[in-house]
């Protein structure tokens, strides 16, 4: 597979808004306006580009997950459609866009690594395919990792929403429900 | 591990192994049980060096499938950091807090 990377363009304009980020963060006025505008010209056109390259990430993790099997693919690719929308929520902002694609892409790589873990742990496997202890080291680290990515990226959401909609953090309650429709 | 020749004539098959942080040397025994010793040694190492490229091959294989969270997360923080400073707020003590409006 391919490596995925954004373009040029998108990585240049990602450059100039993190310039323009750190000048408005020291309390420049004149680069809070230029990023406002900035954001407004072509902050939508960045989201597209790194929601379409998540939609290719998350089609390779469904693909490695699914193992060939055409329902499961299937049931996997409605499964994020699902989750994307309830996410994001209606009428979402493209910030809350690109959020929810992260969050729906980690939460796809939590899965898959918790499906091959499990799998290692079943008891038929036979020898030749049991993960040695090394990698069975390897594999729990990125679990672990990719579950503490996925509770971050809820919080990201959470905090974007609560600052756009100008509510004090004590009186806001976001609830982004992760679980399974069968509740597993 | 591998052949030692004897002063007497003769090779004797050897073992390497650790024990207590230092390399010692088991002596297996030589002709035909020397031999056997050799062989499945050999068999073994090549057992361990394919289950470590097969597994090495795995790793990387889905490293490759979620290389793109990489991207992902850096362009989230860059846009997230963007819009927040553009609405208005400013970071204290590593939290994000809404300007106050200057009257």
């Amino acid at each position: 597979m391919k490596a995925l990377k954004l373009s040029k363009e998108a990585k240049d304009k990602l450059t100039k808004l993190e310039e323009l980020s750190d000048k408005a963060a020291d309390g420049d006025k004149k680069a809070r306006g230029e990023l406002r505008r900035l954001l407004r010209e072509s902050g939508s056109e960045v989201v597209r580009e790194a929601s379409e390259l998540a939609r290719i990430g998350q089609w390779a993790l469904i693909k490695t997950a699914a193992r060939g099997e055409a329902l499961a693919e299937e049931a996997l690719v409605i499964r994020l459609d699902m989750m994307r929308s309830e996410i994001a929520g209606p009428d979402p902002s493209p910030l809350e866009v690109l959020l929810a694609e992260k969050i729906v892409s980690v939460w796809m790589l939590t899965e898959l690594l918790e499906l091959l873990l499990s799998a290692q742990l079943t008891t038929e496997l036979p020898k030749s395919q049991r993960m040695s202890h090394s990698f069975l080291k390897f594999y729990r680290g990125w679990q672990e990792q990719a579950h503490r990515r996925l509770l971050s990226a809820i919080r990201e959401l959470a905090r974007v929403r609560r600052l756009q909609s100008g509510v004090p953090s004590s009186q806001t309650n976001v609830q982004i429900n992760l679980l399974k429709p069968d509740g597993g | 591990m591998g052949w030692e020749k004897r002063e007497r004539g003769g090779s004797y098959y050897t073992r390497s192994k650790w024990v207590n942080g230092r390399v010692a040397r088991e002596y297996v025994g030589g002709g035909m049980v020397g031999q056997l010793a050799a062989r499945w040694d050999e068999l073994e190492r090549h057992r361990k060096e394919e289950e470590a490229a097969r597994w090495r091959e795995e790793r990387e294989r889905l490293e490759r499938s979620a290389g793109f969270l990489h991207a992902l997360a850096a362009v989230a923080e860059v846009l997230t950091r963007a819009h927040l400073l553009a609405e208005g707020c400013h970071r204290h003590k590593g939290e994000w807090r809404r300007l106050r409006e200057s009257t």
